[in-house]
């Protein structure tokens, strides 16, 4: 009844103002969008092999996770701490709006900003000889795209929790930690043990095998047991979202 | 009865702890449609926690808190209310005229954007952005956002805070005019003179409970019609012997007297001090009322 009862179109009015918000937002546009793409042409492109499309793939594969996990832990984790801060959560929080409007705009716009990055480096992995069949393109971007989830989950909890400054710092450890630790940047295979077992804790790592499946890379270990690491994190992580949301009056 | 069919909001038993501290004591609290209510008091009284928990910011510890008869937490009971929250930031990098519009479309029956632009008096700051604004202009907007949504409980907290005194002779007009057209309106304020202005009801606080609901005539003339200062070597134990004082304390050099007859009490006065100077007679104001009634409280809290 309560959802019938709501104005036409919160939601898609909501989303479109976020989205809106972050393009507007340059020091936050930039470096999200564009550290993934840097860094993928850095390392698949101008480093001295030349530019083999098996480990281009390979490679695209882990840096659309890494592009996920920025605008997610950035604009969840720090945009929300600030967005607190200001009182802005406040200002919704009183308003007619219903808390999953304001959740779901966020994810819109790092959704649409991890869309942004995923342009470029897919652009790049052209250029680098990367060939896939469309549905395999179309599975990796779903893919990425979905990676985002599980970041923003964790980063809206962290935004209800600490100061903006302690949400940035954090969110930084994350964005580099995750990604190194999970084998995005570094196959997973060629990492130190000690780095791997830590890294198996990270949806990076999962997210990352997955996609190296998807565009036909070697991966380790089952496929089911990265989905189900996936889901269980996912889960965590609206968990650890939700009591953020219902224990921060301010 | 009357009283509950023109009820939109009512905190009912309500107690209320946070960090430790008893905030809320069993407060019983009603907000009447048509009236315009002022929440007074100390700070620490409990009026943001109040506020907090009819807005439904906050859930209470024990007894209930109503707005349109179901929990304030709900969305839809919160589709009939317009808040301006001191506390309340704007995003900055959006325009006025896209918050405003984003905000009206929360409501069912929202009012025109332009008119309600009009009534904030922002019409001409419509595409600015709200990260450039001067406080003042901040709080038109956080009223605009309040209006926006023709709701039928206002409220208010600090509305005129950073207005210049025209703005806020503006803003009490149009709170005045939607009170009349019957909205319910919550006004929290430090600015004594605007409550006086604007309440059809005063409600004071103080630790955590009501410890006066009436109109601010009647607790004017309850703290006594007339306040006296004066340079004497009385105290105040003595001074308050005197007929007719209600209350007296020093108030930095001067000592200050409430009383319900200034003519009886000068009278004695001059005699009990004939070395008395400096004399002035004041009507007591709705901040002499407030005083006058915390007095007590504030003794027994020292004890």
């Amino acid at each position: 009844m309560t959802a019938l009862a709501l104005p036409h179109g919160v939601w898609r009015r909501e989303a479109l103002t976020e989205v809106k918000r972050s393009l507007r937002l340059p020091q936050f546009l930039l470096p999200t969008v564009l550290t993934p793409a840097g860094f993928y042409g850095l390392f698949t492109l101008a480093l001295p092999h030349d530019p083999a499309p098996g480990f281009a793939a390979a490679t695209l594969a882990g840096y659309g996770v890494f592009a996920a996990t920025g605008p997610a832990l950035f604009g969840f984790g720090a945009g929300v701490a600030v967005e607190r801060e200001q009182g802005l959560i406040e200002l919704k929080r009183v308003s007619p709006m219903p808390a999953g409007a304001y959740v779901a705009a966020k994810l819109t716009a790092a959704v649409a900003m991890t869309a942004l990055a995923l342009v470029l480096i897919d652009a790049l992995s052209i250029v680098a000889g990367v060939r896939l069949p469309l549905a395999t393109w179309a599975l990796l971007t779903l893919l990425h795209l979905a990676s985002a989830v599980p970041f923003a989950l964790i980063g809206f909890g962290m935004g209800m929790r600490m100061s903006a400054k302690g949400a940035v710092a954090v969110a930084n450890a994350l964005f580099l930690g995750c990604s190194v630790l999970g084998g995005l940047w570094i196959p997973s295979r060629l990492l130190p043990g000690w780095m791997q077992s830590i890294g198996a804790w990270t949806p990076s790592y999962h997210l990352g095998q997955l996609a190296r499946l998807i565009v036909g890379a070697d991966t380790i270990g089952s496929p089911w047991m990265h989905a189900a690491a996936i889901l269980a994190m996912t889960v965590a992580g609206a968990a650890w979202a939700w009591t953020g949301w219902r224990r921060s009056p301010a | 009865m009357i009283d509950d069919l023109a009820a939109v909001a009512r905190l009912s038993g309500v107690s209320k702890r946070l960090g430790g501290r008893a905030v809320l004591d069993r407060l019983d609290l009603t907000i009447r449609a048509g009236e315009v209510t002022a929440l007074l008091g100390p700070n620490g009284a409990g009026k943001t926690t109040s506020v907090a928990l009819l807005t439904g910011r906050l859930a209470p510890d024990a007894g209930t808190a109503q707005l349109f008869g179901l929990d304030p937490r709900r969305p839809a009971a919160r589709r009939r209310l317009g808040v301006m929250l001191q506390s309340a930031g704007l995003p900055d990098v959006l325009t006025i005229r896209e918050l405003v519009t984003l905000h009206a479309g929360y409501y069912p029956d929202p009012r025109p954007i332009d008119e309600v632009l009009a009534l904030a008096g922002i019409a001409d700051l419509a595409d600015r952005r709200c990260g450039a604004l001067s406080g003042g202009q901040a709080r038109r907007v956080q009223y605009a956002l309040a209006i926006c949504g023709r709701a039928d409980l206002l409220v208010l907290d600090e509305p005129t805070a950073a207005m210049d005194r025209g703005s806020a002779r503006t803003l009490w007009g149009t709170v005045r005019a939607l009170a009349d057209d019957g909205a319910a309106v919550l006004l929290t304020s430090h600015d004594l003179a605007e409550a006086d202005a604007l309440a059809d009801r005063v409600l004071v606080m103080d630790a955590g409970r009501i410890v006066a609901d009436d109109t601010p005539a009647a607790l004017r003339a309850r703290a006594g019609g007339s306040v006296l200062r004066c340079r004497t070597t009385l105290i105040p134990a003595a001074a308050a012997l005197l007929p007719a004082v209600r209350d007296a304390e020093m108030e930095g050099a001067d000592l200050r007297i409430v009383s319900a007859d200034a003519a009886t009490t000068v009278r004695t006065l001059l005699d009990a001090d004939p070395a008395l100077t400096a004399l002035r007679i004041a009507d007591a104001t709705l901040e002499d009322a407030i005083a006058t009634l915390l007095a007590p409280v504030q003794e027994r809290i020292a004890a």
